[in-house]
């Protein structure tokens, strides 16, 4: 996807330099929400501003809404269907193991030391065995990160 | 009223997704099915498979569930909650992004949060796990999906289908 936007907008239309571009990716991947929509949104604002970001979400979402909502629709009315509680079994399946390649894949990016491999760890704990809330658990681990590496990073 | 918390939920949700679309999981999962019962697990695995296989981002699966929850209104203010502190928060950032990246503390803050979120995603995968993997048969292609997507290139979509055709035929 990256690379496509990469082709199309700096290379083909050159709406965008390659720095731009860059700085979009860059932007996508350090703010709060999915990365590729992050980008888009930037890329959209640096063409059209506000309005640009508005056409670039409404872009990005459209399709896979409206395809959302019909797969949803048919989804409750096929609840009770049996061919479609065996597909969804195996789907299940296969869920779990794309989340832990998910896992793996952000793992071998982002743990590096003991420190980072605490942080997963206790995460991992106080969601797994104490059942604590994900939103207070990321806010604190934001907050902790504060502690941990506020002052070496300056 | 029910639409409301929803949407504040998500709100909430996406901003603080940081490290990747799927570390909005654990916050929906909690929020949508631990606390307010608004989907069971296995709905909610079905939701992330969904969003998966459609074009888009993973929020994609946002509407879906805002469908089974309040019907095409729920879908539509699901996705508008979900994009919304996004847009607010990147035009912001791209007007002061050297401010930003310099900012001690977004970096530390994100040092923290960054690898929490990876024990935070296994957990609920495990979570997940204990619904749907049943059988050998069930853990079998958990096991075959976590390594085609691991160590090859193969777009998920296609492991997602495959499995599906995998539980037409043997489950």
């Amino acid at each position: 996807m990256l690379t496509f936007f990469e082709r199309e907008l700096v290379e083909k239309r050159k709406w965008l330099t390659h720095d731009e571009y860059i700085e979009s990716v860059a932007i996508g991947q350090m703010t709060p929400g999915p990365p590729i929509v992050n980008t888009g949104i930037c890329i959209g604002y640096k063409l059209k501003k506000i309005k640009g970001a508005l056409t670039t979400v409404a872009g990005q979402a459209f399709t896979g809404t409206v395809l959302a909502i019909l797969l949803a629709a048919f989804y409750l009315k096929a609840k009770d269907n049996v061919l479609l509680i065996s597909i969804m079994k195996g789907v299940g399946a296969a869920v779990v193991g794309l989340l832990l390649s998910v896992v793996y894949k952000m793992a071998r990016k982002t743990i590096k030391d003991y420190k980072t491999a605490l942080f997963a760890l206790a995460a991992f704990f106080a969601l797994a065995v104490f059942k604590l809330n994900p939103i207070g658990l990321i806010l604190a681990s934001g907050i902790l990160g504060l502690v941990v590496y506020g002052r070496r990073t300056k | 009223m029910i639409l409301l918390k929803f949407c504040w939920i998500l709100i909430v949700v996406n901003a603080l997704t940081i490290g990747g679309g799927f570390v909005m999981l654990p916050m929906l999962q909690k929020e949508f099915v631990e606390k307010y019962h608004w989907l069971t697990n296995k709905e909610f695995m079905d939701a992330i498979a969904i969003g998966q296989v459609t074009p888009g981002p993973l929020t994609v699966m946002n509407a879906f569930m805002g469908y089974k929850i309040y019907g095409l209104l729920g879908a539509i203010m699901a996705m508008i909650s979900s994009y919304l502190p996004c847009i607010i928060i990147v035009t912001l950032v791209a007007k002061y992004y050297y401010t930003y990246k310099k900012s001690v503390i977004v970096i530390s803050s994100f040092n923290g949060i960054k690898p929490a979120v990876i024990g935070l995603l296994a957990a609920v995968a495990i979570s997940l796990g204990n619904t749907s993997l049943v059988d050998p048969i069930t853990f079998g292609i958990a096991i075959i999906s976590f390594a085609v997507i691991a160590f090859t290139k193969i777009d998920p979509t296609f492991v997602i289908i495959g499995a599906g055709v995998m539980g037409a035929l043997f489950l």
